[in-house]
């Protein structure tokens, strides 16, 4: 396993570079430079990195320090340099340079980028450089979300490769899914596709009920503890769409169209309406006079804030109780069988989520258990391959993907009937993820 | 003894669950676990059918407080629920605070031993994030003599413990200094243990010697004396099931699923003594003994002789490590070190889990979780792993015989089980 004695974070007063040097410090027991624009703030990522794992250790052993005076220094001393800096080409390729030109042999570099190319940026460094550059994308809170998608690009060595994913696994403890260097990586790519297309089906049917009814239909009975609609307004209209677009830009696939940002998000962004960090996007929470809070969902047709509505949907109801009772092929008996446009829209979304997170294996990923460790550790939701045991197996999710008209991926059409699909359970259990 | 009660495997929750987050129960927990140690062991519904047509099974429900988590009393009657094969069958609860598990544990061994039943299947269960940690708090009190020890105190048990520690500080004259090092070890090994085991609580939090050290302050603060919050098992939503045979039935078992009886375990000894309830009449009657949790020693003694065994003959512990100080006063007890000696076996490393005598390689209740009424069939159903080597990641290599120590209230009520081939 490599020994990773001395670390430079880059972006040490973000949330996300002082949650990772956090752990980083912790876990790993590292030394690690701080460095941000300024040294208070390197001092602020410190105070936040000492919250987030809960230990006052590390405080010691963490240095703070700035770009332009500490940069150089840092990085030659150090075993890994993680650059968590702004998320565009422009912001982190002249970084990259300095780095490149400060760096010893043999010390890794990595990135925590949503989307951007691992093998673009890797152009910064020479040869060896380029062999020791990677993509560590954490999830936020990295302490919380133990997920980390490792980027591999053309140029790397696979010894390097497989030392650095034993570190990330053994020493800071994450749960390491292998990625390659394609838009948005897995977790992202399989997450933004379902949470894009239901925005579109909330656009489709918003005299129905728009955000709120999707977001019901897709609750915690399908896997997720958050409606995706939520988890949009939770990342940020703006997140969300820089997102898409990349995804939108650089790949065709059978899901090309859905990762179209939808009018009214682009709508919401432009009047600064960016979901929760801006006080409001497609859903706000009012506070009134008396202290209570009140819920209120944005009309697509209207413009309009209306009052979160409630829904009485008797098949969810019964799903829900289901799976409040832990009977999970019991709920998806319910939704195989229920009627209703409802029930259309849950198995639609359902056979989308599993076909095409099965359908990234080969491209975006090797195995499915990376596809479904992207999506149970980094998101909270069920794997895809679970899903299909949840189903009654791979025959079962065929015949409700044909239904909707979704492709079957090859990997469920070989599938062997009779025998678990999913096969991270020792790991994971997909059954807490389910929400009654 | 030995020939007479078989242990054929079993299954526990993952204790990071949040069940209430979640929107689940005690109910679906009880579900979910139960149709889990079938499924592991082998046996189905319709063979559970058949064997209540002969009157040969019995459940035993281990559960603490579910009236006041859960608003639930009755819980023996709950696996009914579970599935209908489980109509008729014979089920109570049993409660003895945190050695619940191991009172069912001990009814259903005693049936099984008087050859009242042929199969029992014994459920620990215990939902605890139902509440807020200082209701709990209150809640886990009457583990002890809530009038005299606990009514108006903020997390009792911690303070009982810490009592335990400063007590085991005088009476054994130790450096401070060594004795809290010895602490912080105990708490940095089964944190270390919990890592490599894919059901514990505490598999993805931080933890080293240096934070366990760390003692006072906002991260890791005082709650009982000198223990401090790396030194105290945590509460968590858990369950675990073990099922026990009669000789007769293991040898069908093993037959139906080729194995060999001799590869299955066998309950070899067990003890359980109650001392008295409130710590400081404990206190004073251990003034003058070796042992300052006599009766604790006395319980592991008797498991020792029943068995036919001695502390050289266990290959690994798990024992009730609900904070620091017990284990450490368990280390003397199971005679792996002379009273007042256990720190030279912590730092020796006696107990890690390379060690001579492993303690707790699960993780224990610091690693793993303690949801109370679960945790002595956790235990069983860690020995049973151990000595079967099935424990997959934290194995302890070559084991053969285990014992595990379940206590409830402040070393009240103790039950050992020594359990191997």
């Amino acid at each position: 396993m490599r020994e990773i004695k001395t670390v430079t974070i880059l972006g040490a007063n973000g949330a996300m570079g002082s949650g990772s040097a956090g752990v980083i410090a912790a876990f790993g027991g590292a030394k690690v430079h701080m460095l941000a624009r300024d040294v208070e703030k390197a001092k602020q990522g410190i105070e936040a990195a000492v919250a987030s794992v809960k230990t006052d250790t590390i405080r010691a052993r963490m240095i703070p320090g700035s770009y332009d005076a500490d940069l150089e220094k840092a990085v030659a001393e150090s075993d890994w340099v993680f650059e968590l800096v702004a998320e565009s080409y422009e912001v982190k390729e002249p970084i990259n340079t300095r780095i490149a030109k400060a760096r010893r042999p043999g010390t890794i570099v990595s990135t925590v980028s949503s989307g951007l190319s691992i093998g673009r940026l890797a152009k910064a460094y020479d040869e060896d450089g380029q062999k020791h550059y990677y993509g560590t994308h954490f999830f936020n809170p990295p302490y919380k979300m133990i997920l980390c998608e490792l980027v591999t690009h053309s140029g790397n060595d696979k010894k390097v490769t497989q030392a650095l994913g034993e570190y990330l696994d053994k020493v800071l403890g994450r749960a390491v899914v292998y990625t390659n260097d394609t838009p948005a990586f897995a977790g992202n790519r399989i997450g933004f596709q379902l949470m894009n297309e239901v925005a579109h089906f909330a656009e489709k049917y918003a005299d129905k009920g728009g955000i709120a009814l999707m977001d019901e239909i897709m609750s915690g009975y399908t896997g997720r503890a958050m409606g995706p609609l939520a988890t949009a307004d939770f990342v940020g209209l703006d997140v969300h769409k820089a997102i898409v677009d990349n995804i939108y830009d650089n790949t065709k696939d059978e899901a090309h169209e859905t990762f179209k940002l939808p009018g009214y998000f682009q709508k919401l962004i432009d009047a600064g309406k960016l979901g929760m960090k801006s006080g409001g996007g497609l859903t706000k929470v009012v506070k009134h006079a008396d202290g209570k809070r009140e819920k209120f969902v944005y009309n697509i047709k209207t413009g309009e804030y209306d009052p979160y509505p409630k829904f009485d949907i008797p098949f969810i109801k019964e799903a829900r109780q289901k799976i409040k009772d832990s009977d999970y092929k019991g709920a998806m008996d319910v939704v195989k069988k229920a009627s209703g446009f409802e029930a259309d829209i849950a198995r639609y979304f359902i056979s989308r989520y599993i076909s095409y997170s099965l359908s990234l294996v080969g491209e975006v990923v090797d195995t499915k258990e990376n596809t479904d460790g992207a999506m149970g550790f980094g998101f909270n939701w069920v794997p895809a391959s679970a899903f299909v045991d949840f189903l009654g197996g791979p025959k079962e999710t065929i015949k409700l993907m044909e239904q909707s008209k979704i492709p079957v991926p090859k990997l469920l059409k070989d599938a062997k009937e009779g025998k678990k699909f999913y096969e991270l359970g020792d790991k994971l259990d997909a059954r807490s993820l389910f929400k009654g | 003894m030995s020939e007479k009660v078989f242990v054929l495997g079993g299954e526990q929750t993952d204790f990071q669950r949040n069940w209430t987050k979640e929107g689940k129960t005690f109910m679906s927990m009880m579900r979910e676990v139960l149709d889990d140690a079938l499924e592991k062991v082998g046996i189905s519904y319709d063979e559970i059918k058949r064997l209540n047509k002969e009157n040969r099974v019995a459940v035993f429900v281990g559960n603490f407080d579910a009236e006041q988590y859960a608003n639930q009393g009755h819980l023996g009657a709950f696996l009914t629920e579970v599935n209908p094969a489980l109509f008729g069958v014979p089920g109570a609860r049993y409660e003895a605070a945190c050695a619940s598990g191991s009172v069912a544990l001990d009814a259903a061994i005693t049936h099984i031993r008087a050859e009242d039943y042929d199969l029992a299947i014994v459920l620990g269960v215990e939902v605890m994030k139902t509440v807020s940690s200082s209701v709990g708090g209150d809640f886990l009190g009457t583990a002890a003599y809530y009038e005299k020890e606990a009514k108006g105190v903020q997390f009792p048990f911690p303070k009982l413990f810490g009592k335990l520690a400063d007590v085991i500080l005088e009476r054994y004259e130790l450096k401070e200094e060594r004795f809290m090092d010895a602490l912080a070890e105990i708490s940095r090994i089964n944190y270390a243990n919990a890592k490599r085991n894919p059901k514990a609580q505490t598999r993805t939090w931080f933890m080293n010697k240096e934070h366990a050290m760390a003692r006072g302050g906002d991260n890791n603060m005082a709650v009982g004396g000198r223990l401090c919050i790396t030194d105290c098992s945590q509460v968590t939503d858990g369950a675990a099931v073990t099922i026990l045979a009669s000789k007769d039935y293991t040898k069908e078992y093993a037959k139906k699923t080729g194995r060999k009886i001799d590869d299955i375990p066998r309950v070899k000894g067990w003890g359980h003594r109650v001392a008295p309830i409130t710590f400081e009449a404990k206190k004073q009657e251990s003034v003058g003994d070796k042992y300052i949790l006599p009766w604790t020693r006395q319980t592991v003694k008797d498991a020792y002789k029943r068995a036919d065994m001695d502390v050289k003959n266990i290959d690994v512990f798990e024992t009730h490590d609900c904070f620091t100080s017990s284990e450490y006063a368990a280390i003397s007890a199971f005679g792996i070190s002379e009273p007042g000696k256990e720190h030279i076996a912590i730092e020796e490393g006696t107990i890690d889990f390379g060690g001579k005598k492993p303690i707790n390689p699960s993780g224990g209740l610091i690693g793993v979780g303690h949801p109370v009424g679960a945790s002595g069939v956790r235990m069983m159903l860690d020995l049973y792993k151990q000595v079967t080597n099935t424990a997959g990641d934290y194995q302890v290599k070559g084991a053969k015989n285990g014992l595990m120590l379940n206590i409830g209230g402040s070393a009240t009520t103790n039950f050992v089980f020594i359990l191997g081939k």
